[in-house]
């Protein structure tokens, strides 16, 4: 079964400009939601401080759960749901001031007779409780971001191993561009970036670059057969043939993040929320936007000698 | 490559392993006895988010280690020189350096000597007018602050033993630091937990020289303002705990010549009233040091210090060397935890909670039975389309992924992975990424049957032409992979291990299990269209 009929020849190349703009577009769309929420909601992993995670029987709006909250003398800093409408799960952080380690278990304990004397939390259970330290916090914050740096050079310098230093810089824009878009994407759904949204990011940075390699691996191929072809014409040419291919690698881990994030629990929502958009973006760079990078670079260069 | 012998003999072999390795897994309880004794009985195991329980990261505050290691030189300076009649004028501490001031060059000169002879090894020692400072090496430091967390993930583990709980776990982390996870554990364990493990359950034996009811009283008594201004006298200041009202606090001496390093048991008995108490055994050196302390001092109270707090202070009736009793305000669950922390030895320094982390069980379930779900489904999700895009081809697709699958839980169980959420998620993602291998290389295929090539070569070009790229795309995804498994802790390194294992097996999977099935079905049949 053919999804792209072969010899479809598609003009990807001269989609170039319009291409650019909608990337440049969803770009600083994602810089300004990171800019207006002042950087990614930041996860008490990175924050510190403490972390709740409870499931009620009713669904009351935020506002409700924080003010039963405060009225117990413990103010939330940030109240979210978490996964589906119906769940009735919430993430609840308090700031680092407000609970210290050694008043844990007496804040644990309040917070179970909430559950059970108040009316509105009735029924409700403490799912999680997480306690960050100041140290700890700080510390994951560098090591989040050396990781994220170091996925790129990493796959910088293998590209490059494999293939050229200009298909190597090209592969490591279409990352950040990607990158860049899903952060957007976070910021603007206003999900907590926590560890395992991290997580997630580095797994799409080390995906998104799959299909990209998928088609360099065949422009390249092309490039040594053809002789009268253009440059421009090579490219298209590799990207039409692997279309089908891109596309259907694609298919298949829709196919298992949707099931993910629509059955796979409040937990995991964020994290295959995450993927999803990744994998999105990362397939429309690959097709649309790397092998623009490539062709103004080859453009520049020849310009220049 | 044809269906060679060695590679569906190794494919046989790495699928029975996996079955071995995952029925523990898959039988539960229901795993009969003998299995444990010729294969391997644990199944894979459960990060704390599926199974609920408490994780816990603590600090080791190696500062105070070198403290107390330039506390123990000024001790023994203390002891040597008046042998030779120095007094030490004064002391003082700071970073990793001892400074003693002395009252005269000879003084000093005689202090150099002992100081050379005994710890010019382990620290530079130097002059300044009348002082003698000692900085400790840099090597002695590491050693110093390496023996200190060793110690303390030894008591730390002493007590969780006794505890009874059910496989806890105790790590290093990092140069300074201890996770401890404790499985099943429940919000109502969790304060008697971590009051056993922070406790520093240092016992001292000192002899009570006065007591009173208020602080400034009792040091004014001895013309002094300040508690650290008694260490000249040689005494020093507790709060007492025995529940004597006029007994608030205590001068005792400084130095105990016998602490709770030298008990060899503890338990937990009733005093005369039938109220709790712990009863504590010496052996040997401690026992006769104990003795001597006793006998020197018939008459006189004896403070039993319990982490710097004067919990009784019996009158000295006798030379006592084996056994002696601590009784006080205790419940019966205070005096077992007491007894189990003597039991296992005292902190060598203070240990703080850094990060900690309940889960209830029922989120773990809840998680379980939804990651399992999805895997279903995705997994379903995923045959059929393979089926209906390749046809035979993607049958074999299947049967690879189904293998494929097998592996990785069998490598999972085998490494000892802990299967996390995060983790779940890992293989369901793997699952995904799986079959994009197959499709990389059977579309390839069908290009070269497009170009005209026979099957069964298009078959082998499209292997062969391929397989950098197949190789090239789970490379990369194995370099973020392993990144992640470096930065990540507790539930992202599961996934990151999850995904790794998944990435290796996939690339196995796609180029030679698929290849091998197709080649079987193939073989020795002469060949005019495939179904793909």
């Amino acid at each position: 079964m053919e999804l792209i009929k072969p010899g479809t020849r598609i003009d990807f190349v001269g989609m170039m400009k319009k291409v650019g703009f909608l990337s440049i577009a969803l770009i600083i769309i994602s810089l300004l939601s990171l800019i207006y929420h002042k950087g990614p909601n930041w996860g008490v992993e990175f924050t510190g401080g403490t972390e709740i995670h409870i499931k009620l029987k009713k669904d009351l709006e935020l506002s409700q759960v924080e003010n039963i909250l405060k009225s117990t003398g413990y103010a939330p800093k940030a109240v979210q749901r978490l996964g589906l409408s119906g769940d009735n799960e919430y993430l609840i952080r308090f700031s680092p001031e407000l609970v210290k380690f050694d008043q844990i278990q007496e804040f644990q304990t309040k917070l179970e007779g909430i559950m059970k004397d108040n009316p509105e939390f009735e029924g409700g259970l403490i799912l999680r409780v997480d306690y960050i330290g100041p140290r700890v916090g700080s510390e994951l914050i560098t090591k989040a971001v050396i990781s994220i740096l170091l996925g790129c050079v990493g796959i910088l310098i293998y590209v490059m191993f494999r293939f050229e230093f200009g298909f190597a810089m090209d592969a490591v824009i279409a990352l950040v561009h990607d990158t860049i878009i899903t952060l957007g994407a976070i910021s603007i759904t206003d999900k907590e970036f926590s560890l395992a949204i991290v997580a997630a990011l580095l797994t799409v940075i080390g995906y998104s670059v799959n299909d990209t390699i998928i088609i360099f691996d065949r422009i390249r191929e092309n490039l040594r057969k053809s002789g009268k072809s253009s440059f421009r014409e090579v490219v298209n040419e590799g990207i039409n043939q692997t279309l089908s291919r891109t596309i259907l690698t694609s298919v298949t881990v829709f196919l298992v993040l949707i099931p993910l994030f629509i059955l796979g629990g409040s937990v995991i929502h964020d994290f295959a929320f995450t993927l999803i958009v990744g994998a999105v973006v990362g397939t429309y760079s690959s097709i649309f936007v790397a092998s623009a990078i490539v062709i103004l670079w080859r453009q520049r260069k020849s310009s220049a000698t | 490559m044809r269906a060679s012998r060695a590679w569906i003999i190794t494919i046989i072999a790495v699928f029975v392993m996996s079955l071995i390795l995952l029925t523990p897994t898959l039988m539960g309880d229901s795993l009969p006895g003998w299995w444990g004794r010729l294969f391997p009985d644990r199944g894979i195991r459960l990060g704390l988010d599926l199974r609920g329980g408490i994780f816990l990261l603590l600090g080791v505050d190696s500062e105070k280690a070198v403290d107390n290691e330039l506390g123990s030189i000024k001790d023994f300076m203390n002891t040597e020189l008046k042998d030779d009649r120095v007094l030490i004028k004064g002391s003082e501490k700071s970073g990793g350096t001892l400074t003693l001031q002395f009252f005269s060059k000879s003084d000093l000169d005689k202090a150099k000597t002992v100081a050379d002879t005994n710890f010019s090894d382990i620290s530079d020692i130097r002059e300044k007018d009348l002082s003698l400072t000692f900085s400790l090496k840099q090597a002695y430091l590491s050693e110093v602050e390496k023996n200190a967390i060793d110690q303390v993930k030894q008591v730390i583990e002493n007590r969780v033993q006794e505890l009874g709980l059910v496989e806890p776990s105790i790590q290093k982390a990092g140069a300074d630091r201890i996770i401890i996870q404790v499985p099943g554990a429940s919000q109502k364990d969790r304060q008697r937990i971590i009051d056993i493990i922070k406790r520093s359950a240092v016992l001292q034996f000192k002899i009570v020289k006065d007591s009173g009811p208020t602080e400034e009283a009792l040091l004014a008594k001895y013309g002094v303002t300040a508690p650290e201004e008694l260490e000249e006298q040689g005494l020093a200041l507790h709060k007492g705990n025995t529940g004597a009202e006029n007994e608030q606090f205590f001068i005792t001496t400084a130095d105990a010549s016998v602490t709770g390093e030298s008990l060899s048991d503890a338990r937990i008995t009733f005093d005369d009233f039938g109220k709790p108490a712990v009863s504590f055994n010496f052996k040997g050196e401690g026992a006769s040091k104990f003795g001597v302390l006793t006998e020197e001092n018939i008459g006189k109270r004896l403070a039993i210090v319990l982490d710097g707090t004067i919990k009784s202070a019996p009158t000295i009736q006798e030379r006592i060397t084996s056994q002696g009793r601590i009784t006080g305000d205790f419940t019966t669950d205070e005096a077992k935890d007491l007894a189990l922390v003597l039991r296992s030895g005292a902190l060598p320094v203070p240990v703080t909670i850094e990060q900690e982390r309940t889960v209830g069980p029922s989120l773990g379930k809840d998680s379980i039975d939804k990651g399992k779900l999805s895997m279903v489904v995705g997994s379903i999700l995923v045959i059929i389309f393979m089926i209906i895009f390749y046809r035979l081809q993607g049958v074999v697709a299947d049967i690879a992924l189904a293998l494929n699958m097998l592996f990785i839980m069998g490598f999972l169980s085998a490494f000892g992975v802990t299967l996390t959420l995060p983790g779940i998620a890992g293989l369901v993602l793997t699952l995904g990424m799986a079959v994009d291998g197959n499709i990389i290389i059977f579309e390839r295929i069908k290009e070269e049957l497009r170009v005209g090539k026979s099957p069964l070569a298009a078959i082998d070009a499209g292997y062969s032409r391929s397989l950098w790229t197949v190789l090239d795309a789970n490379i990369t995804t194995l370099i973020t992979a392993l990144i992640l498994f470096w930065f990540g802790t507790g539930p992202i390194k599961g996934f990151a291990a999850t995904l790794s294992i998944g990435i290796i097996s996939t690339v196995f999977s796609n180029v030679i299990v698929a290849r091998i099935i197709t080649n079987l079905i193939y073989q020795e049949k002469k060949v005019q269209t495939i179904s793909i």
